[in-house]
């Protein structure tokens, strides 16, 4: 019976490993030049990853159909990272192993972009990230990562500007943080801010964490509201962001909050009356004019979809490829990471140009927008610089 | 810190508690009659969640239909699972853990089947009830507020139907022995039947006032261990235990968290842990009679 039952367990693994090289035969050698992407299809950042993916399928159709890449298709093959750190380190090692793709798009966060370093490094193949702004990203202990490179500005710079646009430009002196202890993201925004907001003389009156799965915040938001802060700087995710203001709002709390990159989303429509007059710091303004073209072309490629930030900063790392890819003059995974910090491309959310040292874009600014609750939009309100 | 602001947290914990209490009775009322802990109430909590959000956005129906479709639906949904994987169990007088193997298998399956079937994407309800009451310097919510009644006004039906009427008589019974009851001329099934009816329309609504104020997620399931935390605080098996539980342990959950956010589970679990080895049958579950 044991041993039947090991055969049988054996056959069936023969036949996953049989399926799984004829799979891998069916791609065509050097036809086509093939880019990975990763991110997250499913998960609490799901909106996110779908965004990058659809606005990359979009843009490879684009430029597939005016003749492709030096003289070939590009095949784009994405995969979902459930937003887990391990399952982006399976996707990436599918990715250069076995689809054996020129270089890597994504992953959307800044954990499974860390995580997938040492896939990166075995197979020397590069990752450019669209919105992982972590430092540790491209550089870990003072040593540069040879093959990830990012189109965004970091958590320090995110911070620097929450801290500015608070003291510069709302005139506000006492605020108050919420955060989610748990989160490596939030930590980095939070230091930094308070480290520029009290620097200008700014006063945070009350400092409250959560833990990252929390739902019920009025306990801490009731601190908040004893201590009587101007503005609430929330660095944390949409969702969190969207569950905090209705909570808030049923406590009488008035304050508008201003969350970071990771807040912003259209998502945050769907409880447009309690995020209303809120602000989020964002890489690019999702209303700037210039990006009509854009968001129609998705809208009508994707039902109607709505452009989230992701988008943007996908098309952005899009360009960069091509233009590394051109400058490299094949479709040589080494000669493409050599290539991202020598050519320079202006993408929707500003001049890129990678930085040798640092592998992450110089002079970049942020852009802070106002949440129109009443209309459904975001209003621009200003530009700072990043750096 | 003055007496407002303490007040304030206590109503934050009120609120807190008082949705809990409505799920702990799920949990109590299950164990009363079969004495097993029924972990799919979670599940049946969850797919509530998303019958009132469907209800909400597709729909279009107004709040107080989608909140009785929410009960509706998660009453046929717990009947469903009670005929389909508990009744085999009970005709073959399976020993309890194969009941709680058994409800664990069913959460996780409904879980599963809402991320195969709808997604993973978290969903927020559209606001139903954005301002707030001001008595003094405290804030009351109407979402809270609504929270507070519909949990009140729920249990103290189930209490006068456990009380005053007969099937509560026969619950009552069968809550102190079965067999006994069954002699009786109790029909057990129905008992049971009507036991996973209440049990699961209370989740309905308890599902529909979770995701209005937090969210709705194939996960949340997860998160109602809390009130099944709360009804071993009170009791398992204690009406009353279930509801007095929860309460405390909403307040005291708010008054932790509001000192140390991060001490906040771990006082719960602690707490779990403290009662099951000082006090294992809870605040008020200390004799068969009192239960249900």
């Amino acid at each position: 019976m044991r041993k039947s039952g090991k055969k049988l367990m054996s056959v069936a693994l023969l036949c996953v490993m049989l399926v799984t090289l004829l799979a891998g035969c069916g791609g065509k050698k050097s036809e086509t030049i093939k880019l990975g992407w990763m991110g997250s299809l499913t998960g609490d950042q799901a909106a996110y990853g779908t965004c990058e993916s659809q606005t990359l399928k979009m843009l490879v159709e684009e430029k597939n159909a005016a003749g492709g890449i030096l003289g070939k298709q590009i095949e784009l093959i994405c995969y979902d990272t459930k937003g887990d750190a391990q399952e982006a380190v399976n996707v990436a090692k599918r990715l250069c192993a076995q689809d054996k793709v020129c270089a890597i798009i994504g992953p959307n966060a800044s954990g499974q972009c860390i995580a997938i370093q040492s896939v990166l490094d075995q197979y020397k193949v590069s990752d450019l990230s669209t919105v992982a702004t972590n430092e540790k990203v491209t550089v870990q202990d003072g040593k540069l990562k040879e093959y990830n490179f990012r189109v965004c500005f970091l958590d320090p710079q995110q911070g620097k500007i929450a801290g500015t646009f608070v003291y510069d430009n709302l005139k506000f002196t006492k605020a108050a943080v919420l955060f989610d202890i748990n989160d490596d993201y939030a930590k980095g925004l939070k230091d930094n801010f308070i480290k520029v907001f009290t620097g200008k003389g700014g006063t945070v009156v009350a400092e409250e964490a959560y833990t990252g799965g929390d739902t019920d915040f009025t306990a801490q938001l009731t601190k908040i509201k004893e201590a009587g802060p101007e503005i609430i700087f929330t660095p944390i995710f949409y969702q969190d962001f969207i569950m905090i203001h209705k909570q808030a709002r049923t406590l009488g709390i008035d304050l508008p909050m201003l969350g970071g990159d990771g807040c912003a989303s259209e998502v945050l429509f769907d409880a447009a009356d309690a995020v209303d007059g809120s602000y989020v710091i964002n890489h690019v303004s999702l209303v700037d004019p210039a990006g009509d073209d854009f968001r129609a072309k998705y809208a009508s490629k994707w039902n109607g979809a709505k452009m989230e930030l992701n988008g943007y900063m996908a098309h952005d790392a899009f360009l960069l490829w091509c233009a590394a890819v051109e400058k490299a003059g094949s479709d040589d995974p080494q000669a493409i990471a050599k290539a991202y910090c020598e050519v320079e491309v202006t993408g929707m959310a500003g001049r890129i140009k990678i930085s040798a040292e640092d592998h992450n874009p110089v002079g970049k600014s942020g852009c802070v927008e106002q949440i129109d609750g009443k209309n459904k939009t975001y209003k621009f309100i200003t530009y700072i610089a990043a750096d | 810190m003055d007496l407002q602001y303490y007040l304030q947290q206590l109503v934050n914990g009120i609120c807190l508690g008082g949705m809990y209490a409505l799920m702990s009775v799920g949990y109590s009322l299950v164990y009363s009659i079969m004495s097993f802990s029924n972990f799919a109430h979670g599940g049946v909590i969850m797919v509530g969640a998303y019958v009132g959000y469907f209800a909400l956005t597709a729909l279009n129906v107004p709040f107080w239909i989608a909140f009785l479709l929410c009960g509706v639906g998660s009453g046929i949904l717990a009947i469903i699972i009670e005929r389909l994987v508990y009744s085999p169990l009970r005709k073959r007088r399976a020993p309890s853990l194969y009941f709680i193997i058994s409800a664990m298998g069913a959460s996780i399956f409904l879980e599963n089947f809402v991320i195969a079937t709808i997604d993973g994407t978290p969903r927020n309800y559209p606001t139903l009830f954005s301002n707030s009451i001001t008595i003094g310097s405290i804030s009351l919510g109407v979402d809270s507020l609504l929270m507070i009644v519909v949990s009140a006004v729920s249990l103290l039906i189930l209490m006068f139907i456990i009380q005053k009427t007969k099937i509560g008589l026969a619950i009552r019974a069968c809550a102190y022995n079965e067999k006994a009851g069954t002699l009786m001329g109790i029909n057990s099934s129905l008992v049971i039947f009507v036991v996973f009816l209440m049990g699961g329309v209370l989740a309905g609504f308890a599902g529909m006032l979770y995701g209005m104020r937090f969210i709705v997620k194939p996960t949340i399931g997860q998160v109602t261990n809390k009130s099944f935390v709360a009804a071993v605080f009170g009791g398992l098996g204690s009406l009353p235990g279930a509801i007095i539980g929860s309460l405390l342990l909403g307040i005291m959950e708010i008054f932790v968290a509001s000192q140390n956010s991060m001490l906040r589970d771990l006082f719960v679990y602690a707490l779990l842990i403290l009662v099951l080895i000082i006090k294992p049958s809870g605040l008020m579950g200390k004799v068969v009679e009192d239960k249900a």
